[in-house]
């Protein structure tokens, strides 16, 4: 880390060691007001060394992002999602911080991260990142001195014991690679504890100095501007005896003083609680609904994916139904985020004996959704680039309830390279022109982190951001079309949900229903999807909108008046309709 | 005000007239001599007056059934209301009320407050509180009875062909309801009542599972999507090798699977709820019998049938040595895939009446639960060949049917086994049922669809080459 501010620089007398400041550096313009922007926003994931190389190093860094900002404004992206972009050896993808108030020089500076936020603030567009709070890279300075010095300021900053046997009841999650949650410190001499990878150590909240170093670091990037955290690993802060030391009361307890520490200092930023765990369960994550939610603002909601997945395969609404149906209601303030493709995947341990047995039938066996659970693939190549069907679960993605997450790369329908592995076989560059590097990077083609995606029907010369931006027919266009519509209308992020019924099991419908505090704002959208590649026909009973007119959203036609009888569509393979339900003789255009 | 008797009489021979038309009266094709007034009952208002009634439809001396009708009377009937028209009555017109929301609440109404009208019972079950505010709407158009759903919470069933003796639809529901089954729609309310002192059912109330979905449209969507795959892989070039339905988006069978625990489920139930005991002696034969009767009556009438008929007696009189007990009990008595709901919470059984055609005293008897699966397995084959879909090639259409059949039929029993004994296990009795099933099939279809006779025919070709 020479030559660029970072932690450890040098020590005071007490040995604590000098952390950069937010005051060290310019601070972001802020976004704008808006307590509850996340829930009508459209995420957007991007990897930092994937979207575009400024400094033509072969790597894409925040340089890049921020001259593409234009590109994601265009497309009507929200908020900005950022995995990990701190210093880091790199053993895991950058869940691996050495430091929390560093970025890792690949991808520039601080001061570069303080220009693309305030770039995308003059954008409307918001930045959050990933946040791991439970364990640091061992290469932290916090675990050095913690190992050098148990007497030291660090010395109980992470879980040490003599001994190897404690909390025999956590399971070892990386069960590939790890034999047990204790490794044993030659320096120290002493075992740490880590629930993942063993160069990995828990830091230690029982210190009530850790929460409020981790609650510092929160703020050094709050103060510079960020929008929010996704925050990793939520459910393994603390250990208790007798426990398998995930969801513990007292894990709860401190999700509540980062989310006060939000609310009273920083309010309109947003914490997304990564809890890997079925929806009855992640709603704790949300804390208390009598308070509208004190915990996270946001989860996501892991099982929808593969559900989405499943149904249109099996050509029947019945696992997207199941799923919803078994969600809990969550508190007024907090929002699912949602998702098609993203870096983390559903897992089969986290699910219930039920659950496990239902995905097993319906998942495990069938070799194609196998290969969808397992490997990492994009959302294109899924589908067979099947554009009805991309068109399909795109609309899915955008007016099921929840915040939508989109993938970098998604919205052009780019494609996977299989050979490079499952974790970088969807990282490759983002192609946004058909020149060299995809344009991408202007570096030798040999030096690219990894190589742009150059096969006939996904490749770079195919698949571009330049030649679909120019089509009004392109994948690109279509996506950017539908996130305006969904823009809208405010049913989508803020409306209840409730699912249709009818007769058709290969048909999935359903309402969101906003109302308003003011009398204009009131919206009201069905929404029809076919999940059969045969055209349906389905009769939905709408009488309580009786008298009203639908109006589909994306040509603005009218339909014809509901009435008593059920009401009768026919969907073309694959196909869906949004409506907005008017009033009649309003000839409100959408 | 005229007396609702007298209205009915009045307005006998117009029911007599519109008769013909409804799609549950069981006598189509007989002429209807009259209408001969049973009994009738004011149940709302003056304007407008909802009056409950009961007919006796004279169609010659071994024809003559009873069948309830909720009639609306109103001065003005308004257009949306036309064509419930059934006959003026002075000034006024008399209609079908079960069109009519503001009367249907009627009914709700009353089972809440658990009132009786001259003897019309109407209750709700223990425990129910109703929300007497939603309107309702007759949905479907169903063989036998009218059903109303309220809102999208309850669905009220109404049995138009009143006949004497508690329904048995209603008496399982309450049996599989009071052990907390999850595979039926709760029970919730009744109209009943006595008609020369003997019980009957007019109408049953129960929960209205909102976004389910029947077995059969569920089953047909999976078949369509394999031969879908097997449209594809005719058209290709090279060797063709049929698609495995095991391997197809739309495979059924762990839907399958689940269905044959949830039947299984509901036989347990009803044992354990109206007991079960091993079949009294003479069972067997009185099986076997009723098997070769059935089949000589069809054998008249479908020359087809002929070439099967050594092999077909012979299975049915296998029925007769069988050793070891075998249990018999309450069943569904019509189980087919259009008797089971998808909803998001499993599958449930619904319609609990049994085969309408049937005598009461022989529905309510107690019998192997293999004719359930039976019915079961033979509409599996049904869905398989139903869809007029590949018949280019007859017989690559039956391999993919006959592959999808066994894949779902072998996946039905597995789950059945789950939650009750293997039915695979009494493979005799289980072959005879399903052959005596495909008897009456092949009857049915002779007299009604004859396009679809090859279904059943070529099943009894299979079923008897193959030895159970």
């Amino acid at each position: 880390m020479k030559g660029a501010p970072h932690t450890g620089e040098a020590m005071l007398p007490d040995g604590h060691l000098v952390e950069p400041q937010a005051g060290d550096y310019e601070h972001a313009k802020a976004a704008p007001t808006d307590p509850h922007w996340y829930k009508r926003a459209v995420f957007y994931e991007v990897l930092v060394r994937a979207f575009h190389d400024h400094d033509g190093n072969g790597a894409g860094d925040l340089a890049g992002l921020t001259r593409k900002l234009d590109y994601l404004e265009w497309l009507g992206i929200d908020c900005l999602w950022l995995p990990p972009f701190y210093a880091s050896p790199l053993r895991d993808g950058g869940y691996d911080i050495s430091d929390f108030r560093a970025v890792l020089p690949e991808f520039g500076t601080v001061e570069d991260f303080v220009v693309l936020l305030d770039e995308a603030h003059k954008r409307g567009i918001r930045v959050i990142t990933d946040l791991v709070m439970n364990h640091t890279s061992d290469q932290h300075p916090w675990f050095q001195e913690s190992r050098r010095d148990p007497e030291g300021p660090y010395g109980d900053f992470y879980v040490w014991n003599d001994k190897d046997t404690g909390y025999p009841d956590a399971r070892v999650i990386f069960v590939d690679t790890e034999t047990s949650n204790w490794t044993y410190d030659p320096v120290r001499r002493q075992f740490y504890w880590h629930r993942f990878f063993s160069h990995q150590p828990d830091l230690n909240y029982d210190n009530f100095e850790v929460g409020e170093a981790m609650l510092d670091v929160l703020r050094f990037w709050l103060d510079l501007g960020i929008d929010g955290f996704r925050l990793d690993a939520v459910p393994y802060l603390f250990e208790e005896e007798g426990t398998n030391c995930e969801n513990l009361p007292r894990t709860h307890e401190f999700l509540k003083r980062c989310r006060k520490v939000i609310d009273d200092e920083y309010p309109g930023r947003v914490l997304l609680a990564e809890a890997n765990q079925w929806p009855a369960d992640v709603v704790e994550y949300f804390g208390d609904p009598a308070a509208g939610g004190d915990e996270a603002h946001m989860a996501f909601h892991f099982p929808l994916m593969p559900r989405i997945f499943m149904a249109v395969r099996r050509e029947s609404r019945f696992p997207i139904s199941e799923i919803l149906a078994q969600t809990p209601p969550i508190p007024s303030g907090a929002q699912w985020g949602i998702f098609l493709r993203n870096h983390d995947e559903l897992t089969l341990e986290m699910v219930t004996d039920e659950e496990r047995d239902y995905m097993y039938s319906e998942y495990v066996k069938d070799p194609r959704m196998r290969a969808n659970i397992g490997i990492r693939r994009r959302l294109a190549p899924l589908l067979d680039n099947d554009r009805n069907q991309l068109e399909l679960f795109t609309a899915l993605l955008l007016s099921l309830p929840g915040s939508p997450v989109l993938y970098y790369g998604d919205e052009i329908g780019m494609g996977d390279n299989i050979w490079l592995g499952d974790r970088d076989s969807v990282r490759t560059p983002m192609q946004w022109t058909p020149d060299r590097n995809a344009g991408f990077s202007s570096c030798d083609p040999g030096r690219i982190y990894l190589p742009v995606i150059m096969d006939p029907v996904y490749g770079y010369q195919a698949v571009n951001v330049e030649a679909q931006s120019t089509s009004s027919q392109s994948l690109l266009n279509w996506t950017r079309r539908m996130i305006q519509v969904r823009h809208q209308h405010s049913a989508f992020g803020l409306g209840d949900f409730s699912e249709l019924s009818s007769s058709n099991p290969s048909v999935l419908a359903y309402r969101r229903s906003h109302v308003s505090n003011h009398d204009a704002g009131d919206d009201l959208v069905i929404c029809v999807n076919n999940l059969s590649r045969f055209p349906q026909p389905v009769e939905l009973d709408l009488g309580e909108h009786a008298g009203g007119v639908p109006v589909e959203l994306t040509g603005g036609v009218h339909f014809p008046p509901i009435g008593e009888l059920p009401y009768l569509l026919t969907l073309p393979g694959h196909g869906f309709y949004w409506f907005q339900i008017v009033p009649p003789n309003t000839g409100r255009e959408p | 005000m005229i007396s609702a008797t007298d209205l009915l009489a009045d307005i006998a021979d117009a029911l007599a007239a519109v008769l013909p038309e409804q799609r549950w009266f069981a006598g189509k094709g007989r002429p209807v001599h009259g209408v001969i007034p049973v009994r009738a009952t004011d149940l709302a208002g003056a304007e407008p007056r909802l009056v409950h009634a009961v007919v006796e439809v004279d169609q010659g001396e071994q024809h003559r059934d009873r069948y309830q009708f909720l009639l609306g009377v109103r001065s003005d009937l308004p257009d949306i209301l036309g064509h419930a028209w059934v006959a003026a009555c002075g000034d006024q017109a008399v209609y079908q009320a079960i069109h009519d929301p503001e009367l249907t609440a009627v009914l709700l109404d009353l089972m809440a407050q658990g009132t009786t009208v001259e003897g019309l019972r109407f209750a709700v079950e223990p425990g129910v509180t109703l929300d007497t505010e939603q309107r309702s709407r007759p949905v479907g158009a169903e063989q036998s009875n009218t059903s109303l759903v309220y809102g999208q919470t309850y669905i009220l069933k109404l049995f138009r062909k009143v006949a004497a003796g508690r329904s048995p639809d209603l008496e399982l529901h309450r049996a599989l309801a009071s052990l907390g089954c999850k595979h039926i729609a709760a029970p919730l309310g009744s109209i009943e009542g006595a008609l020369e002192s003997v019980p009957v059912t007019y109408g049953m109330l129960t929960e209205y599972l909102r976004n389910a979905a029947d077995g059969w449209a569920m089953a047909t969507a999976s078949v369509r999507d394999l031969l879908a795959a097997n449209l594809l892989v005719e058209g290709a070039p090279g060797p063709v090798e049929q698609a495995d339905p095991a391997d197809v988006g739309g495979d059924f069978a762990s839907e399958a699977h689940r269905l044959g625990q949830a039947v299984a489920t509901v036989h347990t139930d009803l044992a354990t709820a109206l007991g079960s005991a091993p079949a009294p002696a003479g069972y067997l034969d009185a099986v076997a019998d009723d098997m070769h009767r059935r089949l000589d009556g069809v054998l008249a009438q479908v020359p087809e049938l002929s070439p099967h008929e050594d092999a077909l007696r012979a299975a049915f009189d296998a029925v007769r040595g069988l050793e070891g007990p075998v249990p018999v009990q309450r069943v569904h008595g019509d189980l087919h895939l259009g008797q089971v709901l998808r909803s998001v919470t499993g599958w449930v059984l619904i319609d609990f009446e049994g085969e309408p055609m049937v005598p009461l005293a022989t529905r309510v008897a107690p019998t192997s639960t293999l004719r359930d699966v039976a019915g079961m397995l033979r509409s599996f084959d049904y869905a398989a060949n139903y869809l007029p879909l590949g018949d280019d090639d007859p017989e690559q259409r039956a391999a993919v049917a006959l592959a999808w059949t066994t894949r779902n039929q072998d996946a039905f029993c597995d789950g059945y086994a789950q939650a009750a004994p293997d039915p695979r296990k009494h493979a005799v009795l289980l072959h005879a049922f399903e052959l005596d099933k495909a008897v009456y099939e092949v009857g049915y279809e002779h007299s009604n669809r004859p396009l679809w006779l090859p279904i059943p025919l070529a099943a009894i070709t299979r079923l008897t080459t193959t030895s159970p």
